[in-house]
């Protein structure tokens, strides 16, 4: 009784917090709590009865059954594995080219050219994959393309690059960091204009240069948002940016060693069938995988620093 | 000063995490939003009308709700229902259809076909009603004028579930050619039919046209071998005539092998583009015309219809027989939620949109006078406003009692009835494989399939070395068990059958 008592005094402290906070808490309960119970549908076999509840109710449990495709091949391996390491890559490298694109444009004393370069470098974010497909062709087009055509003004040959496997690790890299590099270092960009000027004011009297304000201030003052992003960004480390891995490899079967992951790979196996069961599965099999990632990530920060860490 | 920074962050990064799921969730919303459009007509028969939400395939056109008020006026009078059309652009309808049926959407009648909603599999999965005992009782119209192989090839298990639309029955590959290249180089099509004899010609065009594309090939495309597919792009199929129905590989079969070495040949030789294997589709060197010969399937009078189409003559000559497969009965058709509320009502409009002219043109063509004209008897022109009506004919019930477009000859309807009739059964019409059992190897097939079957197919790479490796994959992806199955699924239906 006290208890509640003193819940009710909370609310009625904070009630202008809970009212700011309110919305996105609709939000999350619509969005993202309320459809988690549909993830019983990865357990079942789903067959249409009536509405949508009745349909979940009347199909077949089939166990872990849905799940089984994931695992069943040694394209299994594969496909964890391009997921990982190209999710691994476009997280330290992104981080390393935001945290220091953003530093670079903060320095630049053109404020009018900074915000030039910062939008072109932000237009890439809002174009949609198929989009940025067409940009690639039409560099890496084997009759058409710039690259080949560059090639062969200084007598090389022509390459079919939507056939060979070797480049494409490179290419992937480059055009997600070319679409993704404007928005994540306008983020550290606006954290750094936060950072208060006084302490550089302080650092110049005491004769500390350019590079020592950078290593001493602003990269201290960022870590935090650093690893927050970071961590966040570990827990979609399962999710693969479909578009990226088909539309800009143009599905290009000759590739798949090197582009097949989950995203694609699901895509692929159930576009025949349409089994929502299985796809379910995989949606799960993602979440959960980041799930333990994040909640792993985020101990280890603790450990480190209790600051920094999301919760 | 370090905890209003990470405070400040938080703020800002969860405001990041929800627009990520705002737009992952994009798409979804927008479709549920669509299914909103609540119908409150109640009842069935009554003398309230009932709105039926027929959901179709095609762009989605500007004055589809102003033509449907017209239809509606006529079908409030005639059998007291009036229409409301969803139109789902091509790319879309898929999976908009998928999500609508599965989250039990109100929709009463919906397009779908082999190659679009699978008809099949959504009828197994109970996204549509049977119609079998509507069909005796409000289809007498369709029974009565639609060709019964039709309704007999379209049956699941035994059940129908669809109104196929009346068009041509068999399918019939044919190659085609740009005539005006055709004549330049003085070539004859005559004695063309297999993909080897096409060697001299592509040959003479690649030394005399060396900016012209020989053979146009994309990524869509397989070469005719005569076997029938029991899944659309799936290598399992029978051989046609094989009266034992023994379940193979394609991959193993001679013919395929034959075909895609000469493929390959072709390749090396330059006859085909060098990016087919990733070519989405033609339509850009049909625009511009600099091709000269590529494979398509026929109806009556399709050469006039490229012709058309493209802008300059093309000819055609036959490569395979004109035969009736599953996806040829399963072309176009139009089934009944199996949510409808007003399940007597859309079989009374299915059956008068396909026995009705007026209402079947209408649905067609649009207004008479604002999208079109009448001409002479049956013919009929477009008029300007048409553009903002321009629907998929074949998608929307029985194009025989559609107007026929100037140039058409007289007796257009006549000669497909004609070669309807002269069509013969594929190995498979009738039987409908069911992959429930074997979904999860299915899926995995799918992705050793599709790492090789484009390359393959057209002839990007050497069969010699990849063939033997395609096959090896998908016999570990579990082809194998799929293949038993699909062969005890197919020895019951063969008992059934009497065959």
């Amino acid at each position: 009784m006290k208890a509640l008592g003193r819940f009710f005094k909370d609310i009625n402290r904070n009630k202008a917090l809970l009212l700011m906070v309110l919305p996105a808490t609709v939000w999350f309960i619509f969005f993202s709590y309320l459809p988690m119970l549909g993830t019983i549908i990865s357990f079942k076999e789903y067959r249409v009865h009536g509405g949508f509840l009745s349909s979940i109710i009347h199909s077949k449990w089939v166990g872990f059954d849905n799940f089984k495709f994931l695992f069943s091949t040694d394209d299994a391996y594969i496909i964890t594995r391009n997921t990982l390491l190209y999710n691994i890559v476009f997280i330290l490298i992104g981080l390393v080219l935001a945290v220091a694109m953003a530093i670079v444009l903060s320095e630049i004393a053109n404020k009018r050219l900074a915000k030039w370069y910062q939008t072109g470098m932000f237009m890439p974010y809002f174009l949609s994959w198929v989009i940025v497909g067409y940009f690639v062709y039409s560099f890496l087009s084997f009759d058409r393309g710039m690259i080949n055509k560059i090639a062969a003004s200084f007598g090389m040959d022509a390459t079919q690059w939507y056939s060979e496997p070797k480049y494409w690790p490179f290419i992937i890299v480059i055009v997600f960091l070319w679409k993704s590099l404007g928005y994540n270092s306008v983020v550290y960009l606006a954290a750094i204009l936060g950072i208060d000027k006084s302490l550089y004011e302080a650092a110049m009297i005491d004769g500390a240069n350019k590079w020592q304000q950078i290593r001493n201030i602003t990269l201290p003052m960022l870590a935090p948002l650093m690893t927050i992003l970071t961590l966040l960004a570990i827990g979609r480390i399962f999710y693969a940016d479909f578009g990226l891995f088909y539309q800009v490899t143009r599905d290009s079967g000759t590739l798949y060693g090197v582009t097949n992951v989950i995203d694609t790979y699901v895509y692929r196996g159930l576009k025949t069938t349409g089994e929502i069961g299985m796809s379910t599965a995989a949606g799960l099999y993602q979440s959960f995988v980041g799930f333990v990632l994040v909640i792993t990530s985020n101990y280890i920060v603790r450990k480190f620093n209790k600051d920094n860490a999301l919760f | 000063m370090r905890t209003t920074r990470k405070k400040a962050a938080i703020g800002l990064t969860s405001a990041m995490a929800a627009m990520l799921l705002l737009s992952a969730c994009g798409s979804n919303g927008g479709n549920n939003g669509n299914t909103a459009a609540d119908n409150s007509a109640s009842g069935n028969g009554g003398a309230e009308p009932v709105e039926l939400n027929w959901y179709t395939i095609g762009t989605p056109q500007k004055d589809v709700d102003k033509v449907m008020d017209a239809v509606s006026a006529y079908t409030k009078d005639k059998i007291g229902a009036t229409v409301k059309m969803t139109m789902i652009d091509w790319g879309d309808y898929n999976q908009k259809l998928q999500v609508l049926t599965a989250s039990g959407a109100d929709m009463d009648i919906m397009f779908t076909a082999a190659w679009a909603f699978d008809y099949v599999q959504n009828a197994r999965k109970g996204a549509f009603a049977p119609i079998d005992d509507l069909l005796k009782q409000y289809g007498k119209g369709i029974t009565d004028t639609l060709d019964p192989a039709f309704l007999e090839g379209s049956k699941v298990d035994g059940k129908n579930y669809g109104i196929p639309a009346y068009k041509e029955l068999p399918t019939a590959e044919v190659w085609r050619f740009n005539k005006t290249l055709l004549d330049e180089n003085k070539l004859s099509i005559t004695g063309i039919k297999t993909l080897e004899s096409l060697e001299p010609l592509l040959k003479t065009v690649k030394q005399n046209n060396p900016d012209v594309t020989p053979l146009q090939v994309d990524k869509n495309y397989t070469p005719y071998i005569p076997y029938d597919y029991l899944i659309e792009k799936f290598p399992l199929a029978v051989k046609l005539g094989d009266t034992g129905y023994k379940v193979v590989n394609v991959f193993d079969t001679p013919e395929m092998k034959q075909a895609l070495n000469t493929m390959h040949k072709y390749y090396q030789a330059g006859y085909i583009p060098t990016e087919a294997a990733t070519l989405e589709s033609s339509s850009d060197v049909q625009a511009t015309g600099k091709w000269f010969a590529d494979k398509a399937t026929t109806q009556p009078f399709a050469d006039n219809v490229w012709s058309t189409s493209y802008g300059y003559p093309i000819v055609s000559t036959p490569m395979s027989d004109a035969l009736i497969y599953n996806s040829s009965v399963m072309g176009s058709m139009q089934a009944i939620s199996a949510n409808s509320k007003h399940k007597e009502k859309a079989m009374e409009f299915l059956n008068l949109l396909n026995t009705d002219p007026v209402l079947r043109n209408m649905v067609d063509s649009g207004i008479e006078g604002t999208h079109y004209k009448k001409t002479d008897g049956d013919y009929m022109e477009n008029l300007p406003e048409s553009k903002n009506y321009d629907m998929p004919t074949f998608a929307l019930g029985n194009i025989m009692l559609t107007y026929l477009n100037p140039g058409d000859p007289a007796d257009k309807w006549a000669q497909f009835k004609t070669y309807n009739a002269a069509g013969k059964p594929a190995a498979l019409l009738g039987f409908n494989f069911d992959p429930t059992k074997v979904s999860s190897e299915i899926a995995a097939v799918q992705n050793a399939k599709e790492a090789f079957w484009a390359p393959l197919m057209t002839g990007t790479v050497d069969p010699v070395k990849y063939l033997p490796q395609a096959i090896k994959k998908m016999n570990d992806a579990g082809l194998g068990k799929i293949l038993t199955e699909a062969q005890t699924q197919l020895d019951a239906w063969k008992a059934t059958q009497g065959k």
